[in-house]
């Protein structure tokens, strides 16, 4: 007897998590539940990544998504009071519309992902050592210009956001 | 008994297409966020599957995965502050309502 | 059939270890809070030419034990305006991530939960996830005071982060490995890494300060400003899961942290003779910072919250980045030695001592000439 069964099971149930944990987040009306089970969407990814064997992958998804993204989306729920409602979601012009669109798509998209049938290889040792080399070696360009981007956001994000003071304008203004 | 690439690739898919009808759908702009980071998760999935099957040597799926997260943290920090800078003007986060710009 | 360790099949071996690994972190947790509370107060209680706890137990040693028993028996309060189940939630959102932490921290040779080779990565990735706990705490509280306290929590731990990982980084890159144990395998003897890295030490120690929120960086429960920032709603055991298991652990798990990357782990002398002696050593390494930890708090004062921020913003992380810089290009010019790393290490360290002063001075300064000149017409219209 071995522990092979226990790959599907786990996939079963991360694959529940995040499919639900995404439906909830368009589903519900409360916007402080559909940030937090975003995060748990993005738990279970994570964990999605650990069983494709892409452990770094894994660690980045929890530190950045979950530690930050998530942490700032809450941010911005707690400083934009607002009131949903509830016609957020039905009885609005492009529900219909949405539906038939993602419909389309999205059923030819799921039959065909099944056409790849065999199993994902894992590596042996991790992935960190291919990940690193690959990054600065190949990908060092567009690494650079990643950090260059992100940059850009932070300063930008400041800039967008910088509210005057009100007392250091008017020092400005008496010099 | 392993799990087939076609499952990972299928979980992507229908999470990338919930994000979809978010995006659609949602009339709140925080929201309309979380559901745009959703779909970049989903495509991040579909990569790292397909990584492990064709070129679990160099990692170069998983090296696309980590410029996603990039850009996916420039997103939501400069959304996020668009956000607040219009809430400020006019406190609305339901993009309907905002549309003070249209001629 | 195949035999696994202790001559135990795998099968049953593999729960066997997970139960016994999660048995004794949760038995460390719950035992290192309780001791730590009681070092906590006895320590202040020294430097504030005080007693402490003398009543329960010889020396008052079983004073937090009393302590836990209240906090258990106590009544489950939950205010009504609070938000149902994120209220709920959020202590465990706090405790998880710290007990996961205690997976990858090598107390010996063999003593370890599991040694992955993303060890250090991971470490800060359960790390991170603490803030989310925080933060839904405040929200849930429904209150003014928690909310602060959350978004305070929020801002100072994300931000502190920064050079947090970016102390870590240096020393992945003089040891090469993100292995708990590797890193520990590369400071042999007494040539441990705080040596050759001081100043990413030095980074590392005050953001963690900033990570647990110990004094001075404990804004985000300041209790003259925010009565407790977002544990004001708390009491009884989820107050104690939150306050007492998870700062408390989350303390012992950044001493460990420190210990295992710049203090050799749990190599000390006879560790060869005796592996066992490799948890004594490792223990009484993480209990020293801790006690460095409760002196600090006993000693200095806590910061204000723009303090606080342009302190990480515009100190630490220049500095942080600086030293990632120097050492690496240091460790590709010098492949073969780590003394130009050192040096380089050290002179930073000495600039950053030397230099508060200087920043301090000039701060104070140009504060005085803005108060000035705010105040002067004033002045002039009242005469």
């Amino acid at each position: 007897m071995t522990f092979d069964f226990v790959e599907p099971v786990v996939f079963a149930l991360l694959s529940i998590g995040v499919i639900a944990g995404g439906a909830a987040v368009v589903l519900l009306n409360r916007i402080t539940a559909a940030a937090l089970l975003m995060a748990f969407t993005f738990l279970c990814m994570a964990g999605m990544f650990v069983l494709l064997g892409a452990e770094t992958i894994a660690a980045f998804q929890v530190l950045i998504y979950v530690g930050a993204i998530t942490v700032l989306i809450l941010y911005g729920v707690m400083f934009t009071k607002f009131s949903d409602g509830p016609r957020a979601l039905f009885f609005q012009k492009q529900t219909p519309i949405a539906a038939v669109f993602v419909a389309a798509v999205a059923i030819p998209v799921a039959l065909f992902s099944f056409t790849f049938t065999s199993a994902p290889p894992r590596p042996g040792g991790g992935d960190l050592p291919a990940l690193a080399t690959s990054v600065f070696t190949d990908f060092a360009f567009p690494f650079e210009i990643a950090s260059v981007l992100l940059l850009a956001a932070m300063v930008g994000a400041i800039a967008l956001t910088r509210r005057d003071d009100p007392e250091e304008a008017a020092m400005r203004r008496r010099r | 008994m392993t799990v087939p690439l076609g499952a990972y690739v299928a979980v992507s898919a229908v999470l990338f297409f919930i994000g979809c009808a978010g995006v659609l759908t949602r009339r709140n702009a925080v929201v309309i966020l979380m559901c745009v980071e959703l779909m970049l998760n989903a495509a991040n999935l579909a990569l790292v599957a397909f990584s492990r099957k064709y070129g679990s040597i160099d990692e170069r799926g998983s090296v696309f995965v980590v410029f996603v997260f990039v850009v996916a943290a420039a997103e939501v920090a400069v959304g996020l502050a668009i956000i607040l800078s219009a809430y400020r003007n006019r406190p609305e986060v339901n993009v309907d309502e905002i549309h003070q710009m249209k001629g | 059939m195949p035999v696994g360790p202790f001559g135990i099949d795998p099968f049953i071996w593999a729960p066997l270890r997970l139960i016994i690994a999660v048995g004794l972190a949760l038995f460390l947790v719950l035992n290192g809070a309780l001791l730590q509370i009681y070092l906590e107060r006895k320590i202040q209680a020294i430097i504030q030419d005080r007693l402490g706890p003398y009543h329960v137990g010889p020396f008052g040693l079983l004073q937090t034990f009393a302590d836990a028993l209240k906090l258990i028996s106590k009544e489950d309060v939950r205010a009504k305006a609070t938000d149902g189940w994120f209220f709920v939630a959020a202590p465990a959102l706090v405790f998880c991530p710290m007990l996961a932490s205690w997976v990858v921290l090598p107390f010996a040779r063999d003593i370890v939960g599991t040694d992955l080779d993303i060890g250090l990565l991971y470490l800060t990735t359960l790390g991170s996830m603490t803030v989310l706990g925080i933060v839904i705490a405040g929200w849930a509280s429904n209150n003014k005071y928690a909310l602060v306290g959350g978004l305070r929590s929020a801002g100072q731990l994300i931000s502190y982060e920064i050079p947090q990982i970016l102390a870590l980084v240096s020393v992945a890159l003089v040891v090469g490995s993100l292995s708990m144990i590797d890193i520990t395998r590369s400071q042999p003897g007494p040539f441990v890494n705080v040596l050759v890295l001081p100043f990413s030490f030095v980074i590392y120690f005050i953001s963690a300060l900033a990570e647990t929120n110990r004094t001075p960086f404990d804004l985000p429960e300041a209790e003259s400003e925010l009565v407790a920032g977002w544990l004001t709603e708390y009491s009884g055991m989820r107050w104690g899961t939150m306050l007492a298991l998870s700062e408390y652990g989350n303390v012992t798990v950044v001493c460990g942290i420190i210990t295992t990357l710049w203090f050799g782990g749990w190599q000390g002398p006879g560790v060869d003779a005796i592996p066992l002696l490799g948890v004594l050593w490792f223990t009484l390494k993480v209990y020293a910072f801790i006690v460095v930890m409760m002196w600090i708090r006993a000693t200095l004062p806590r910061l204000r919250i723009d303090q606080l921020m342009s302190f990480c913003w515009k100190g630490l992380i220049p500095m942080a980045l600086v030293n990632i810089v120097a050492v690496a290009t240091l460790a590709l010019a010098f492949p073969d030695t780590l003394v130009p790393i050192a040096i380089a290490n050290w002179v930073l360290v000495i600039v950053f001592i030397a230099g508060i002063p200087f920043v301090q001075r000039r701060r104070l300064a140009t504060l005085r000439a803005r108060a000035r000149a705010s105040t002067a017409p004033a002045v002039r219209a009242a005469s």
